[in-house]
């Protein structure tokens, strides 16, 4: 009851920070590169197990735009030159230049080398269809659709061979979710591809939402838990679901990732509380809002720590609640 | 036919005028470099822009707004009475800028964009343009904490950007544009339209006649982003003397002007997409200046991407602004 877990990223170290740089500008070898990630990884791992995640992640240490690692790996993919993304900051865009393929799994050995290091679960971590699609230009394919379609067929490729390689949580994130809100059964039709027959638990995080757009659709999207941003718009997003009885199980991000400071276990607990008058219990997974990238390590560390103290301090309340509640008068009456 | 571009074009170029903006633009901000030092890059980077168009054979120029990140902050920013605040996304593309928040009654403390537009005028012998965001589209971006209403806040803007407009005709602007992409794309609207985005014929329309009052040289509005879904006809009427019309982003708008007979203006056709590398063949690119010529006489067909060329990498936006330049030519001589 009430998981812990986080959404994906988690900071590079500053050693791998350098390391990266210097990859990139061909002073370090790929290899040299590699066995810094894997440091990384491993130290992200044993951190997590001693906070006492449940759910462990593998922090991502070996990529960097969450689409372009897919683009950069699977065929039919070409990297461009710079665009800005927004102020001064630019990226490289990907472009979809030929029939997009997976001609050996992108994230399989990351998924059992950091699964063989723990025995809690790690979940897969995969970017969905449309997102690859929207953040990407379309070069090849005669329209959006078609381009999204067969980025899901390949995407499921990858969700399978997770799965048979034992994950038994599989996220698919579709940030570009929202977007257009004319495309927004398209995107729920590939995601539907990626996670069609899946055994494997299926998650969704959606952030930067429009959420007047999103939300009467939320429950047609074919995964069993969505991830949700509660944290930074003060649990209002609550009040969308309350009198409602949502399928699916939420996962619940109790604090916030853009911000330096760390909250009070007290008043990520308070949210948690607020969201158990919306959400049944053993339908919540409890995590920060998003992912912890853009954080340093030690504020992550803080913020997952508080994640961690708030649940457990709430799952103490919801023991003791059930105990005394079977003293309550009324309860007693049920069982005379 | 008169080939021309909307505004903004890369500010970097790996196969060109390099990326050296990123690092001075880092090093102003550390307060490493003068203003003048910054300034002689955005002015080295804007000539080499106008010089890129002139070779290419663009007949109408844009500076390229290298100084801008999108077409209202810039405006937003040099105005009393506005906060330029947190990232939001711009329209529905994969790039943000920064939402300004209106606090008082916006003030124009003097010419914003002159200096800017001299310069650029200066670097060539080719008609430049000048270009401006329509009233309409920077309420529809902004926040207003302070009228709480479109109709006062687009009003007073559209005042502000008349009397900027008046001051880039006297400095010789041939072409003022507004840009008013929250017409084609729908203003996702406030507190009170929590449904479908809707667009404000009347007010974005009102916006533009005061914002165009007494300016004496041609006035452009140039619609992006979105389909006019029903709204062609009643851009036609807008108080300028060119209308744009984005072709690329919705099939049914050029569905819409096939249906047409002549338009008694001038017609901006938006024909090659600004947001995708895929480059346009001459002979598609043919079929449409077709349909357009059947609208407007010669003189009065400018033909441009859909929208600014900055949201493509260099390489591809360069080859889209030739491949218009080409395209032009083979169906003057045909
Ligand atoms: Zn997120």
């Amino acid at each position: 009851m009430l998981l812990t877990t986080s959404v994906g990223s988690l900071p590079k170290p500053e050693y791998l920070m350098t390391a990266r740089s210097q990859a990139r500008k061909g002073s370090l070898d790929p290899k040299q590169l590699r066995a810094l990630e894997e440091q990384a990884t491993r130290e992200w791992i044993t951190t997590q197990e001693q906070l006492g995640i449940d759910i462990i992640v593998d922090g991502e240490q070996y990529r960097g735009d969450m689409v372009a690692y897919f683009a950069e790996h699977l065929a039919g993919f070409q990297q461009s030159e710079l665009v800005r993304s927004y102020g001064n900051r630019y990226y490289r865009k990907p472009i979809i230049v030929g029939k997009v393929g997976r001609p050996r799994p992108v994230t399989v050995d990351w998924w059992r080398f950091a699964q063989a290091l723990t025995t809690r679960p790690v979940k897969g971590m995969l970017t969905g269809p449309y997102t690859i699609m929207d953040w990407s230009f379309n070069e090849f394919y005669p329209s959006r659709r078609a381009a999204t379609l067969a980025i899901a067929k390949v995407v499921r490729e990858e969700a399978k061979a997770l799965e048979q390689a034992g994950a038994q949580y599989i996220q698919v994130d579709e940030p570009a979710i929202s977007t257009r809100p004319e495309e927004m059964d398209l995107a729920i039709e590939a995601l539907g591809i990626v996670t069609r027959g899946l055994r494997a638990k299926t998650i969704t995080h959606i952030c930067y939402g429009d959420f007047e757009t999103i939300g009467p659709k939320l429950h047609r999207l074919p995964v069993d838990q969505i991830d949700l941003e509660f944290a930074n718009r003060d649990f209002e997003l609550l009040s969308f679901f309350k009198g409602r009885r949502f399928p699916k199980e939420v996962g619940l991000g109790i604090v916030d990732v853009h911000t330096h400071q760390i909250e009070s276990v007290e008043d990520a607990a308070n949210g948690l509380r607020k969201a158990l008058k919306v959400f049944k219990p053993d339908q919540i997974y409890v995590d920060p809002d998003c992912g912890l990238k853009t954080r340093t390590p030690e504020e992550a560390i803080g913020k997952l720590r508080v994640v961690v103290e708030a649940t457990q301090a709430v799952r103490a309340e919801l023991a003791n609640g059930r105990r005394s509640g079977l003293r309550t008068p009324s309860a007693a009456r049920t069982a005379a | 036919m008169i080939t021309t571009l909307i505004g903004n074009y890369p500010k970097i170029a790996e196969g060109a005028y390099g990326t050296r903006l990123i690092g001075t633009i880092s090093r102003w901000q550390r307060q490493e470099i003068t203003d003048e030092e910054l300034e002689q890059v955005y002015q080295d980077i804007t000539r080499a822009i106008l010089q890129e168009q002139e070779q290419a054979g663009i007949d109408l120029l844009t500076d390229g707004q290298i100084r801008w990140e999108d077409i209202v902050t810039p405006i937003a920013r040099r105005l009393d009475g506005f906060e330029v605040n947190g990232l939001t996304r711009w329209f529905n593309n994969n790039v943000y800028y920064r939402r300004p928040i209106l606090h008082r009654a916006p003030v124009r403390q003097g010419p914003i964009l002159v200096q800017e537009y001299q310069f650029a005028r200066s670097c060539t012998t080719r008609p430049v343009k000048a270009v401006l965001p329509g009233p309409y589209t920077v309420m529809a971006v902004s926040e207003d904490r302070y009228y709480k209403n479109p109709r006062r806040f687009v009003r007073r803007m559209a005042e502000i950007l008349n009397e900027e407009a008046r001051d880039l005709a006297a400095a010789g602007a041939p072409v003022i544009q507004f840009d008013d992409p929250a017409i084609g794309f729908g203003w996702p609207g406030g507190r009170h339209s929590s449904k479908a985005k809707t667009t404000d014929m009347k007010l974005a329309l009102e916006g533009l006649q005061i914002a165009t009052r007494g300016v004496k040289t041609k006035t452009a509005v140039v619609t992006y982003f979105g389909a006019l879904n029903g709204r062609l006809s009643q851009l036609l009427n807008a108080p300028v003397d060119i209308i744009g019309v984005d072709v690329v982003s919705s099939p049914t708008t050029l569905a819409a002007l096939k249906k047409l007979r002549r338009i008694p203006k001038a017609l901006a056709l938006g024909c090659l997409d600004a947001r995708n590398t895929k480059l346009e063949s001459v002979k598609d690119l043919r079929a449409v200046f077709r349909i357009a010529s059947k609208l407007v006489p010669p003189d009065h067909l400018y033909v441009n991407p859909n929208c600014g060329l900055e949201f493509l990498p260099h390489r591809q936006a360069l080859a889209k602004v030739q491949r218009l330049a080409e395209a032009a030519r083979a169906f003057k001589e045909s």
